[in-house]
């Protein structure tokens, strides 16, 4: 027996879906929020969560987030801000896979009595931290001192994240043709939507020809390739399906999850051109019984605009190497054939690692919006989490109750 | 001023430590294993190909071709001002392993994936690091 064949658990699996639903979901004050601690903005959305659900704090009894890369116990704090003790609570570090792992954790934990009611959540402060001070801005380097590194890298001229997925847009670009015109796609219809989004961070229209005339930070990427730098926090919380039928908001249903970490390292193997959205994208469809040509709209990580192409190729929703053609033919735009990150997405609204894509997930799945930012007759989203050295990804698919 | 303007240099990890060594002699050696003969990078005490913890350092061609690569337009470190465009490469090289560098020699607009080079060294500081320059193929 291959004890790696995942086939005799599947039923373990499918047992989780639709098991637990979100019930309350909420942002804090987005973009820039001077003044305000990244602990200070997740417990705001955690707040406002509480509130949206029609619930107490006193409610909750599980915390699971990920704190800001430099503190210790993040959980601990947040738990104690919102005057709570916990039956289940603990900090996540998979970079911006952690955000729909913690949905998945929390899942399982209620559905094996660890707790009841369980928040979901994550906050930063990165504009105020990078963009506030002059001081600030001159020390301002994409990754905190902990994932610095200290040889193969520095002494080449290689820092941050930006030149880290840009090897695999450059790979991509060689193997498959794709063009900066596709990246620009992405950037202009994410625009778009956050236009139609009071809340997100920018306000001003982009064109091609805006997108094209940006200045190149590390090439293939320009500036409009690059997600913002926002204060932004995110909440959800979760519990029994069978018990959110009498709350406040209809439930959204938690249909299915996945997790894959490419933990052999971005720079191994193929995993730049072909990332675990792959592995983790078959997990949650399985679980939740259902594949690609169901979704009806995507909620992807898009850290930099190359990665909501790949990604969207390793989900399926077209063949590897073809996701050029399929951003540039206005699929991704609301009306068109898979609206995606339909508030703006990280390049446009705010960045939250994932959060927001979460909390946008369950508004669509909620049908609460008005026209012009409702995808129509939308029943089942797909939310994408990637972070963690590039490599950890995680799946939530969300259905309409 | 002047300290903030000096190019980082490498800060070597114990495991890494024969690795700078062989190049500060112009000699680019690489992690491998006793029992498997696989090589891997970056240097680490246990072969991550069978687990063997009989690992030694032996030298490699030098020769390979690059993976991928990237372009730095912004000056993210204010040693590098007035050096952007520079390329930073991924270097698959023929043994197998991939490793980080710059590509020299060479306009930035003209390196290509796939493209052969080969190793040079280059001195900063009281280090040597290696880098890669086009080759014919």
């Amino acid at each position: 027996m291959n004890i790696a064949d995942l086939s005799s658990d599947l039923n373990a699996a499918r047992e989780l879906r639709d098991y637990c639903s979100v019930v309350g979901t909420a942002t804090s004050r987005l973009g820039r929020v001077p003044g305000v601690s990244s602990l200070d903005l997740l417990v705001e959305a955690i707040r406002n969560a509480v509130d949206d659900a029609g619930l107490k704090a006193s409610d909750i009894d599980g915390v699971i987030c990920r704190g800001p890369d430099e503190s210790y116990s993040h959980h601990q704090v947040v738990a104690e801000r919102l005057g709570i003790n916990a039956r289940f609570s603990t900090t996540l570090t998979n970079g911006g896979a952690s955000q729909i792992l913690a949905i998945a954790i929390a899942t399982m934990a209620i559905r094996f009595g660890l707790a009841k009611t369980i928040v979901c959540g994550f906050g930063r402060d990165t504009w105020s931290r990078t963009h506030a001070t002059e001081e600030a801005r001159v020390r301002n380097e994409t990754r905190p001192a902990s994932q610095r590194p200290r040889e193969f890298g520095p002494e080449y001229g290689y820092f941050g994240a930006t030149a880290a997925h840009g090897f695999g847009a450059t790979r991509h670009m060689h193997l498959y043709g794709t063009t900066r015109d596709d990246f620009g796609a992405i950037a202009t219809a994410f625009r778009e939507h956050a236009l139609r989004n009071p809340d997100a961070q920018m306000k001003k229209p982009l064109s091609m020809e805006d997108y094209h005339a940006a200045r190149m930070i590390v090439a293939p990427f320009g500036m409009f390739d690059c997600s913002l730098r926002s204060d932004a926090a995110g909440a959800v919380i979760v519990t029994r399906t069978d018990r959110a039928k009498d709350m406040r908001r209809p439930p959204v249903l938690i249909k299915g999850f996945g997790t894959f970490n490419n933990t052999r390292g971005w720079f191994n193997d193929d995993n730049m051109v072909v990332t675990a959205a792959k592995q983790s994208g078959e997990a949650a469809y399985r679980m939740a019984g259902l594949g690609p040509s169901d979704v009806d709209t995507a909620q992807i990580y898009d850290c930099f605009t190359y990665m909501v192409l790949t990604q969207l190729e390793d989900y399926g929703f077209c063949k590897k190497g073809e996701g050029g053609a399929f951003v540039s033919s206005g699929a991704l735009r609301l009306g068109g054939a898979l609206p995606c990150n339909t508030s703006g997405g990280q390049l446009s609204e705010s960045h939250a690692e994932g959060m927001l894509q979460i909390v946008e997930g369950v508004r669509q799945m909620r049908h609460l919006y008005a026209p012009e930012r409702q995808v129509k007759d939308a029943e089942i989203a797909l939310i994408s989490g990637h972070g963690g050295n590039q490599v950890c990804h995680s799946t939530l698919i969300l259905g309409k109750a | 001023m002047s300290e903030v303007k000096q190019k980082p240099v490498p800060k070597p990890a114990p495991e890494s430590a024969p690795y700078w060594a062989a190049a500060r002699e112009g000699r680019l050696s690489l992690p491998k294993c006793e029992d498997c003969g696989e090589n891997w990078f970056p240097p680490s005490r246990t072969c991550p190909h069978c687990l063997s913890s009989r690992v030694t350092f032996a030298d490699v061609s030098g020769r390979g071709k690059v993976y991928s690569f990237v372009t730095f337009h912004r000056v993210y470190h204010p040693a590098f001002e007035g050096e952007t465009p520079y390329v930073v490469a991924l270097i698959e090289l023929e043994e197998g392993p991939r490793l980080l560098s710059n590509v020299v020699g060479i306009p930035p607009e003209d390196v290509r994936c796939e493209m052969p080079v080969e190793v040079v060294f280059e001195d900063v500081g009281d280090a040597t690091i290696p880098k890669f320059r086009p080759r014919q193929a």
